[in-house]
């Protein structure tokens, strides 16, 4: 067996062959050192060989961990995934000791709730699915293994319930999982695009999540989750619009008070994709609409401004972007002076220099603010590129242009299907109802 | 790829069609009062008076700059083009809340002004017109002590944030034009007027038919009347009482008319219900039965009411809408030529109903 490896596997110092020998018989043993556990190596597989108290081969044929291969083209894919390759007495046995490295119980970091579960999926499949299936204990729940990247050769898990799932959608992920043809595949957002299969797409129809709780509420529903090795998210699917508007903690705390957090969602939402746009239009079309102390004071704050309204925007948007941008991608320590920085002495001095109005001060610290109150990530990134369309309208066509604008929004998102299912359906529960306007019935 | 030129093509089209609204705020000029005097030049015979706002950043009491332009022209929207040639920026209408008619053009005609008003796209229907005492003019040259923005203490004066006086009859562009147009409901307007230079009197309404004024009503007459007409609370009312003074502040009223037929002769009946409580009342009130004060007060009150209906009537004009409520009730396309043959001659009733509700004192 082991010259034969020699052949498959290119000139590699970590891939270990060895011949050993006791009494009774001779096997000869083939892994790669840096993906197995030396630990498991040795208990179960050198020590009791070479220990020699009781038949090595009786154990070979009892304990189901050693799996007997007839494929020779399964030896290269089982040495890579981290099994160790045993042949005695002519028979190719595999072991599976691959040393997955991941962080420990990981905490919610993304998705942070004050009261809820702490903690979030693991990279590794195993510490995920004991996760979930904790917290969803039923026969119900179906796991289903496929591989994706020709090379990475990637272990994702579908996971749905199989008396609530819906079989159109289930159909649908299948048939996608099956026909996906990749080379790599690391990161739940990859597979996301993979899924959608649009490649310029402006809303997430995908949730992407860290959380437990919100998986198997989702499971629960009837939907479909998607795990990946080596990855802390987990892709929930079909996903509407108010799903993505949906924080965990809206199902924990007190009734009044999370529908005035889900009012104050939906109405920063609101600013945050408007505010810019309409600051211009307001400010250079219609400036009747403010009412006359703040037209004056507008007025007089910007007449030491060089540029048009829209200019004073761009500079001000630009430098919130990529204060925003530069604070995710520096270091968790440095990122703090850098918003400080950016945030307090920009702006003000911005204002100080004539170069933008106090009012578009405030305007750009609402539009960052507001834009991160949205709880989905993808979601708050999606919206944070809204404005943008909505300012170039606003600059040619003022107030009228913004409601366009945001009509051409909404249209857009009814129009939108997530496998399927309609994406801005008001009720977020999904469920199968016949007759619905817009849904696409697949029986 | 022919998508895209043809989205870009219908981009540019309407970009070149739509950019020509644009202009910042501090590019434009705001008026935030405008004036309308009658010129002695017959062939320039408008006089047009335009505040115009300088907006600084500093907000403190009498901070607010304004600039006056003035101009004779034949007509005022030639009047107004000819002012951009006097000032920088563009002038905007957008926040010109307030349109001062002077005396003299209210006596004679004022249909051509508000005519213009109407029309003008950037004028708000909201804004607020009266009548300027003795000219439009010399009151934008008023430079009030305390104003935080140009032309903020008029703005005030006749919005609801400020002071509500009881005196101050407010009336909108909008109502304005409709009452100059409706048959059986006139116009009417209040009347500013000068204190020194400091500040404005606005207690004054006059009343107007579909040209010019037919009567002005002194400042008790106004308050009067805003009581009946408007149900204006925050004000008061005075009585007698066995000779001793009463004041009394009205904190509701409800009035309503209903045009019949009493004894042969055709009625208005006006109901006017009101809770009051004393202001300014003799020692002892307090203990003493209120049936006879109330008596006393309902009889004095109907009095004045009739006297002041009786004025109006008399002055040829219909501020209140009895001639529309008429019209409304009357089918029939000649009901309003009835009415105006009925009118003159229709009499009066008020029946006043005061209820005290307490003397303002806590025992």
């Amino acid at each position: 067996m082991n010259e034969r490896l020699r052949l498959l596997f290119a000139e590699a110092v970590d891939i270990k062959f060895e011949h050993l020998q006791n009494s009774e018989m001779s096997i000869e043993i083939a892994y790669i050192a840096p993906l197995c556990e030396e630990n498991k190596i040795n208990d179960f597989i050198i020590v009791p060989f070479t220990k020699d108290a009781y038949p090595f081969q009786s154990q070979l044929d009892t304990n189901p961990e050693y799996r007997q291969v007839e494929d020779i083209a399964k030896w290269q894919e089982l040495l890579l995934r981290g099994h160790v390759l045993i042949q005695a007495n002519q028979i190719i046995y595999a072991f599976d000791a691959s040393r997955i490295i991941s962080i420990e119980n990981p905490q919610t970091q993304v998705e942070s709730a004050i009261q809820g579960p702490q903690l979030a999926l693991s990279e590794d499949l195993n510490i995920s699915l004991n996760l979930i299936r904790s917290m969803y204990p039923s026969p119900d729940l179906s796991v289903e293994e496929h591989t994706i990247g020709s090379l990475s050769k990637t272990p994702i898990l579908a996971l749905f319930d199989q008396r609530r799932v819906d079989p159109s959608v289930l159909d649908t992920v299948r048939d996608k999982l099956t026909s996906i043809n990749v080379e790599m595949l690391h990161a739940a957002g990859e597979l996301e695009k993979l899924l959608v299969g649009k490649r310029k797409h402006l809303f997430p129809t995908i949730l992407i999540t860290e959380r437990p709780d919100r998986i198997s509420k989702a499971i629960s529903k009837g939907k479909v989750v998607i795990l990946l090795k080596g990855n802390m998210f987990a892709i929930i699917l079909p996903a509407t619009f108010f799903d993505f508007m949906h924080a965990m903690e809206d199902d924990y705390d007190a009734y009044w008070m999370t529908r005035f957090l889900i009012f104050l969602r939906y109405a920063s939402i609101v600013l945050t994709i408007t505010l810019p746009a309409l600051y211009i239009s307001v400010v250079s079309y219609n400036p009747e609409v403010f009412r006359v102390q703040l037209a004056f004071s507008i007025a007089g704050s910007r007449s030491g401004v060089p540029y048009p309204s829209f200019v004073e925007v761009f500079i001000m948007l630009f430098m919130i972007e990529t204060l925003i941008e530069a604070s995710i991608r520096l270091p968790r320590y440095i990122g703090s002076t850098a918003t400080t920085v950016g945030g307090l002495i920009l702006g003000q001095a911005a204002q100080q220099a004539g170069l933008v109005s106090s009012i578009m001060i405030i305007v750009t610290s609402v539009v960052a603010i507001s834009n991160f109150v949205i709880p989905v990530n993808s979601l708050s990134f999606a919206i944070r590129f809204l404005k943008y369309p909505l300012i170039a309208v606003s600059i040619f066509f003022g107030i009228t242009g913004v409601a366009v604008g945001l009509f051409v929004y909404i249209t857009y998102l009814c129009n939108l299907r997530s496998f399927g299912k309609p994406y801005m359906r008001i009720f977020g529960k999904l469920r199968p109802l016949e007759g619905d306007v817009g849904q696409v019935n697949v029986e | 790829m022919n998508a895209m030129i043809r989205i870009s093509l219908a981009i540019v089209t309407l970009c070149l069609l739509g950019a020509c609204g644009f202009k910042d705020i501090d590019k434009r000029f705001f008026v935030v009062a405008l004036g309308i005097d009658q010129s002695e030049n017959d062939k320039k015979p408008y006089r047009i008076t335009l505040q115009l706002a300088v907006p600084s950043p500093k907000i403190e009491p009498g901070a607010s700059k304004t600039q006056i332009e003035t101009i004779d022209a034949p007509s005022i929207a030639e009047g107004v083009r000819m002012l951009k040639a006097y000032v920088d920026k563009e002038i905007d209408f957008g926040h010109c809340k307030i349109f001062i008619l002077g005396e003299k053009v209210a006596n004679s005609d004022y249909q051509g002004a508000l005519e213009w008003m109407m029309r003008r796209r950037d004028i708000q229907s909201v804004a607020n017109i009266a009548i300027g005492k003795p000219d439009a003019e010399s009151l934008l040259k008023v430079n009030p002590l305390s104003e935080r923005y140009p032309g903020n203490t008029l703005f005030l004066s006749f919005g609801a944030d400020g002071t509500e006086s009881s005196y101050t009859y407010v009336e909108s562009l909008s109502d304005f034009s409709r009452r100059a147009s409706e048959e059986g409901l006139d116009p009417l307007m209040p009347v500013i007027a000068k204190d020194n230079q400091e500040s404005f009197i606005i207690n004054r309404t006059a009343l107007l038919d579909k040209k010019r004024v037919r009567l002005v009503l002194n400042p008790s007459e106004a308050q009067l009347y805003n009581q009946l007409a408007n149900d204006f609370t925050k004000s008061s009312m005075h009585g007698m009482f066995e000779g001793l003074d009463l004041v009394v502040a009205i904190t509701e009223i409800h009035s309503k008319f209903r045009i019949g037929q009493q004894n042969g002769e055709d009625t208005i009946t006006m109901d006017v219900k009101m809770k009051v409580v004393f202001e300014e009342a003799p020692k002892g009130l307090y203990s003493d039965q209120w049936g006879p004060v109330q008596e006393d007060l309902n009889k004095e009150y109907a009095k004045s009411c009739v006297k002041l209906l009786r004025k109006i009537q008399k002055a040829g004009v219909d501020p209140i809408g009895f001639g529309l409520r008429y019209r409304a009730t009357h089918p029939g396309s000649d009901a309003f030529k009835k009415w105006e043959s009925m009118y003159p001659t229709i009499k009066f009733v008020v029946r006043a109903n005061i209820i005290i509700e307490g003397t303002g004192l806590i025992k």
